[in-house]
């Protein structure tokens, strides 16, 4: 295969569970429900696979070393596995281990499998495994630090520098359970009213119950084929990686320079729009998803993505812009907030719906599309990971 | 409803996980809290100041450091109250406030807490605090922030 550098890769299968409460299923059994998905989607059988990725936040499910028993499941044994773990952007990590394979010339077809079952521990549990997800001795140890209250204190950031309110962040709730309303794979398919969500209770001031997505069960898996792969194979529906970008940030918030955007993201666009020739995203993409954990990073991941300018993500919201019709429609699919955040299959369920968005496949949710380019931007931890993927056809 | 109760799921063999948290080398930091002082440490060979505290400059990657009192007036840059307490905080009772403040080049993170024993307030970002040590319910010796306004 040569040098490798020249090689293209694309995305020629996608698989995603439905998101939600999914006590009726191992890990092993909702993997292997994605896998089959995709590789049904991709048109190839188990053993074209040549390299598994399988990514995971993991702590919370019983099975502490879950790729193996994944990938034996879904009869890859042999093929990898390599486990990757980056918080809550591990789908996007274990796609870019895929990616780097074939551009590398060492696999010319791999699958990256993305999964989590939140359900398995209790709340309490499962927010001290959260909790835990900057720096235990020196945060959760001292403080009970919990991942809602990370972004709580972003949230508080943002709202004195830049007089973003209640309402705003509880806007990005509603047009995220609206679009979730119409996505069969969803956790929460109701919509819900803005005087509902800014009269929820709340979890970590200032953010309330509807300002959070849920603790959620959920795999999703993406097939990565080379270009030469992919004629081989004689495949034509094929979405290609154009850009990919990766940052990170301190683990300890005190070592952070600042609390009212994330550095993480703005390097990884930066990055990603190099690599894709972007520049000018609301120009250039049709559709994104943006990593809304909790409504107020859907706020500054337009900021931070450029979008907008930094301090305007609230009006953006409000002028309904990050809406069908808008500038640049964001999470059409419902978003981690109302389709759901099982960690580890997050980013790899991006990629999913931005695939069925750019092969015009999203039914109700379908976006216009002028560019046939698109965007996912998938944050782990509070701005710990960051990564931003451009797929075009 | 245990979980054993529920249909169509079993309930695991209990599982219990507590580490050894090794502080040799920051040991200052924690004894510090217990005399009502708070360190960070600063890089004697770039000047790169750390807080928390470390033992190995992430820039330079000198050993060399020395203990740094962080003192006086600070400045809440964020903060949240947490309504949902994780596992290991029961003990809290009530809703807690965990702020991020700045002392200088320094910021530390901390409880805030009510001049009234027992009333719960919110701090504002860019309040004025001043920084004390103590122990919560288990032991724990941590960094509580009081308004000075
Ligand atoms: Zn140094």
């Amino acid at each position: 295969m040569g040098m490798g550098s020249e090689t293209r890769v694309g995305i020629i299968g996608v698989g995603c569970t439905k998101f939600g409460v999914r006590d009726d299923a191992t890990i092993q059994e909702i993997a292997f429900e994605a896998v089959r998905e995709a590789l049904q989607d991709a048109g190839v059988t188990r053993e074209d696979i040549q390299l598994s990725v399988v990514g995971t936040a993991g702590t919370r499910s019983y099975e502490l070393m879950p790729a193996v028993p994944i990938n034996e499941y879904c009869g890859f044994a042999g093929k990898g596995p390599i486990r990757v773990e980056a918080a809550c952007a591990t789908g996007s990590a274990a796609v870019y281990t895929a990616y780097t394979s074939i551009r590398a010339g060492i696999a010319d077809l791999a699958v990256a499998i993305g999964f989590e079952k939140m359900n398995e521990v209790d709340t309490p549990t499962s927010l001290a495994v959260g909790g835990r997800s900057g720096s235990y001795l020196w945060e959760f140890h001292q403080y009970g630090t919990t991942f809602p209250g990370y972004y709580a204190m972003l949230a508080a950031a943002h709202m004195a520098r830049y007089g973003t309110t209640d309402k705003q962040m509880a806007m990005v709730a509603v047009k995220n359970h609206r679009n979730a309303a119409k996505n069969p794979k969803a956790q929460f398919r109701k919509e819900i009213t803005l005087e509902k969500a800014v009269g929820s209770r709340y979890v970590a001031y200032p953010l309330r119950l509807f300002d959070c997505s849920p603790i959620s069960d959920g795999a999703a898996a993406a097939v990565l084929a080379s270009e030469e792969k992919i004629k081989e194979l004689g495949i034509d529906n094929v979405v290609w990686i154009e850009g990919v970008g990766y940052s990170s940030d301190t683990a300890n918030m005190p070592k952070r320079a600042d609390y009212a955007g994330l550095k993480a993201s703005v390097e990884a666009s930066q990055m990603a729009y190099r690599m894709a020739g972007i520049d000018d995203p609301l120009k250039q993409i049709d559709v994104a998803a943006l990593h809304d954990c909790f409504t107020i990073a859907e706020i500054m991941a337009y900021e931070d993505l450029g979008f907008c300018r930094k301090g305007e993500g609230g009006k953006f919201i409000e002028e309904g812009e990050s809406d069908f019709g808008g500038k640049l429609p964001v999470n059409t699919f419902g978003g981690l907030k109302a389709k759901g955040h099982p960690l580890g299959a997050t980013g790899v369920a991006m990629i999913y719906e931005i695939v069925k968005q750019l092969r015009e496949e999203a039914g109700d949710l379908q976006a216009e599309l002028k560019n046939y380019k698109g965007l996912t931007h998938n944050i782990g931890g509070t701005g710990h990971f960051g990564w931003v993927y451009i797929l075009g056809v | 409803m245990s979980r054993s109760e529920e249909t169509g799921v079993m309930e695991s063999r209990t599982f219990v996980l507590r580490h050894k948290l090794p502080i040799a080398r920051v040991e200052k930091y924690w004894k510090g809290l217990e005399e009502g002082k708070i360190y960070g440490t600063q890089c004697k060979a770039c000047g790169a100041k750390f807080s928390p505290p470390q033992a190995d400059c992430s820039y330079c990657y000198s050993s060399d450091m020395e203990w740094v009192e962080i003192s006086g007036e600070g400045v809440i840059e964020c903060f949240t109250q947490l309504y949902s307490f994780p596992q290991g905080f029961e003990f809290a009772g009530k809703p807690y406030v965990i702020a991020v403040a700045s002392f200088g080049d320094f910021r530390i993170m901390g409880w805030f807490v009510s001049e009234k024993e027992g009333e719960v307030s919110l701090p504002q970002v860019g309040m004025k605090v001043k920084a004390e040590t103590g122990q919560d319910e288990t032991g724990v010796w941590k960094v509580y922030f009081r308004s000075v306004e």
